[in-house]
């Protein structure tokens, strides 16, 4: 890795398109961005650099902070039911015939190759009053209603006197469902990776030293594929935080994210400035989060230096 | 040890098959309640599996296993009161060594007081005291096979099982090693039943050796009674090194005796009674190195006739090994065949010139005859 100070211009000649690539279309535009986060719209079209805190000030206004905190719990709820569901997934893949596996990761991979935007009007269809999922619930109770029937209780109407369709469009969980539907791919797979990894003998060992099968789950698997689980929060939760078009097709405007309301404020708001300051805002989040986490890791590897 | 004493565990025509393959084909043993038992044989043969059905870990697709008198059909790995020393030591490595050596105990409920005060019993053992805090990945190799052992050890098993244990270690932590293990064992009590794949480590190590090759028992023995009287070509030539002869014809002679031929000793008498009496496919005649004798013509001679199997044919490379050579004799017939010499015979040969004439021989007695497969019907 010396050895591009030495040949510099060969190392120019190789970088400066990715370098440039970078600059002019990502450092660029979040530098306007950042610089916008401290303007004033002026009329309809001009913004002025007035160095002003009050942007960031309206990030405080309870609206703002109600939108954040649904952003995040909708987030975490929704990543958690990504993990709870994906790790049994990874498991039969990591555990499958060796022949079966590349199918098995196939499935996983390929709504990938299906546009967003289709997948997420084909979860319209699924969602809605009338969609797919509720065909299934009304088959459901009408079979429960015909179960209690035929034991006699039928008079008594337990399951209610009609099916009422579950509302999901407009509602939050709605927005979970696409969300974890969505994302579920990317966190099968690095806690698939995880497993795979995995030397089955610690598993065995285990059990050989008389643990049950759960405890081996908990005390073994889970903490040895932690690694997996952490990516796969991480790379699920951050880019569920700052989804868009899910809680913009399935919210109906009712379930709002952050990104929804960022999108407002350029287009229909026309306030790009706080636009900016709400966009700025979770990279800040993110920085800080990254930087108590090396801080956490520091301190850790200093304890165990100083026992060691 | 009491012969007659009950087997601590007890295999009956255990056969695993995997699909279509066979990896274990009906193998019946018994371990002694003390001994170190070795599963020998090379890569592939089945040991591993055959441990790991004892263990649990593996079903048999036919016969079962009892330990100390209770069939253990059935019965999961974490109920079976043997524990193992897995190959890659599978130490858990979020765990420090005293959590790993814990392990086990936690599981049983015993108060906190008396694991602390096993696991460093345990520890102590196996002469790990001071690292009862580390975690595994700031062990050596050989480290970290003793917290396998301790860990397995401290449940006080019936029998402790061993895959490959001094596989991973470099030649001269293996060495000492090998010492260790049968001190250990001798301390403990336990049975051990230890899977290699090399033989001078089972020679070393055992008292008594099971052969297997291909997923059948060979041979189940001694060392000194494989090594003496190997029951068929493969043991034989697994087991030590041996000098190795095919026989390509055969003819009953008069009496009580049989003409074997072979390209390189030409025709040999033997007492019929020598003739293994089991077996299938082709002979072979087999004499260990150190029984064979090599010097002049005339030395031979002076020895006499009388039950002794000479062969000509010139000197080829000698190899010092310290107190002893290893003289290549380059037959006449083709091939060659080698004999452990002393330091002094090796002098005298040496003065020889490479490719000089000279004999070698043995007694009858000393010569193996040996079928293909002693076990195939
Ligand atoms: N789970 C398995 N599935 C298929 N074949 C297996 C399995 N485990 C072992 N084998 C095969 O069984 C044979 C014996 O394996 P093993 O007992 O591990 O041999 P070794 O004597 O080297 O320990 C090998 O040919 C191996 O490929
Ligand atoms: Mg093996």
């Amino acid at each position: 890795m010396e050895s591009y100070r030495r040949n510099f211009r060969a190392f120019l000649a190789f970088f400066t398109p990715s370098f440039a690539w970078l600059g002019l279309f990502f450092f660029v535009p979040l530098g306007i961005i950042w610089l916008y986060s401290f303007g004033e719209t002026e009329g309809l079209t001009k913004i002025r650099l007035t160095w002003t805190l009050e942007n960031y000030k309206r990030l405080l206004e309870p609206e703002i902070i109600s939108l954040f905190w649904r952003s995040v719990w909708l987030s975490v709820i929704s990543t958690a039911i990504c993990i709870v569901i994906s790790y049994p997934i990874a498991m039969v893949i990591a555990t499958a015939k060796a022949k079966w596996k590349p199918w098995l990761l196939l499935v996983i991979i390929l709504p990938f190759w299906t546009n967003l935007l289709i997948r997420t009007y084909a979860l319209l269809n699924i969602l809605g009053t009338r969609g797919r999922l509720n065909d299934l619930l009304h088959w459901l109770w009408s079979a429960g209603d015909r179960a209690l029937s035929m034991i006699g209780l039928g008079d008594y109407h337990l399951l209610g006197e009609r099916f009422v369709p579950v509302k999901f469009l407009g509602e939050p969980a709605g927005v979970m469902i696409g969300l974890v539907y969505v994302y579920l791919p990317f966190a099968v797979l690095p806690i698939y990776a995880s497993l795979e990894r995995l030397d089955r003998s610690y598993l065995e060992a285990s059990l050989d030293l008389g643990a049950s099968q759960w405890r081996t789950f908990r005390q073994i698997l889970l903490p040895l594929s932690s690694g997996g689980i952490n990516t796969a929060m991480v790379i699920t939760f951050i880019p569920m935080l700052g989804s868009f078009l899910i809680p913009d097709l399935l919210g109906r405007g009712q379930v709002d994210m952050i990104a929804n309301v960022i999108e407002r404020q350029f287009k229909s708001g026309n306030d790009w400035p706080f636009g900016s300051a709400l966009s700025l805002f979770l990279l800040y989040i993110t920085f800080i989060l990254l930087a108590l986490q090396s801080f956490h890791a520091m301190r850790q590897r200093k304890r165990e230096e100083a026992r060691g | 040890m009491n012969k007659s004493e009950s087997p601590i565990i007890s295999v009956k025509g255990v056969t695993k098959r995997f699909g279509s393959f066979t990896a274990l084909q009906d193998i019946s043993l018994d371990i002694r309640p003390g001994e170190i038992f070795a599963l020998l044989g090379p890569s592939g043969c089945g040991k591993s599996t055959l441990l790991r059905i004892i263990a649990g870990l593996e079903t048999a697709t036919e016969g079962t296993v009892a330990i100390d008198g209770q069939d253990m059909t059935g019965i999961p790995a974490n109920k079976r009161p043997v524990n193992m020393v897995f190959q890659s030591y599978a130490v858990f490595p979020h765990m420090s060594v005293a959590d790993n050596v814990a392990y086990g105990l936690k599981l049983e409920r015993r108060p906190a007081a008396e694991i602390r005060e096993k696991v460093a019993e345990a520890l102590a053992q196996v002469h790990l005291s001071d690292f009862a805090h580390r975690k595994p990945d700031q062990l050596s190799g050989g480290q970290r096979q003793r917290v396998a052992l301790a860990r397995a050890l401290v449940k006080r098993p019936k029998v402790l099982l061993l895959d490959e244990p001094l596989s991973a270690l470099d030649a001269k932590l293996r060495d000492a090693m090998r010492l260790e293990l049968v001190k250990l064992q001798e301390s403990v009590g336990v049975s051990f039943v230890i899977v290699t794949h090399d033989q001078s480590e089972a020679l070393a190590m055992a008292d008594r050796i099971a052969v297997l090759k291909d997923g059948v028992l060979r041979q189940l023995d001694s060392p000194a009674a494989l090594y003496k009287r190997p029951v068929d070509r493969f043991v034989a030539d697994f087991i030590g090194s041996i000098n190795m002869f095919a026989v390509t014809g055969r003819r009953a002679e008069g009496g009580d005796a049989a003409r074997l031929e072979t390209a390189e000793l030409g025709a040999i008498a033997v007492p019929a009674a020598h003739l293994p009496a089991a077996g299938k496919g082709a002979l072979t005649l087999a004499v260990r190195p150190e029984r064979v004798k090599v010097g002049a013509k005339a030395q031979k001679e002076a020895q006499g006739e009388g039950g002794l199997v000479s062969v000509a044919g010139r000197l080829g490379d000698v190899a010092f090994q310290g107190n002893s050579s290893i003289v290549e004799v380059l037959l006449e017939g083709g091939g060659s065949l080698s004999a452990l010499v002393s330091e002094a015979e090796a002098d005298h040969l040496m003065q020889a010139e490479s490719g000089s004439p000279i004999t070698a021989w043995w007694a009858l007695d000393d010569m193996l005859i040996l079928p293909e497969n002693a076990t195939a019907a």
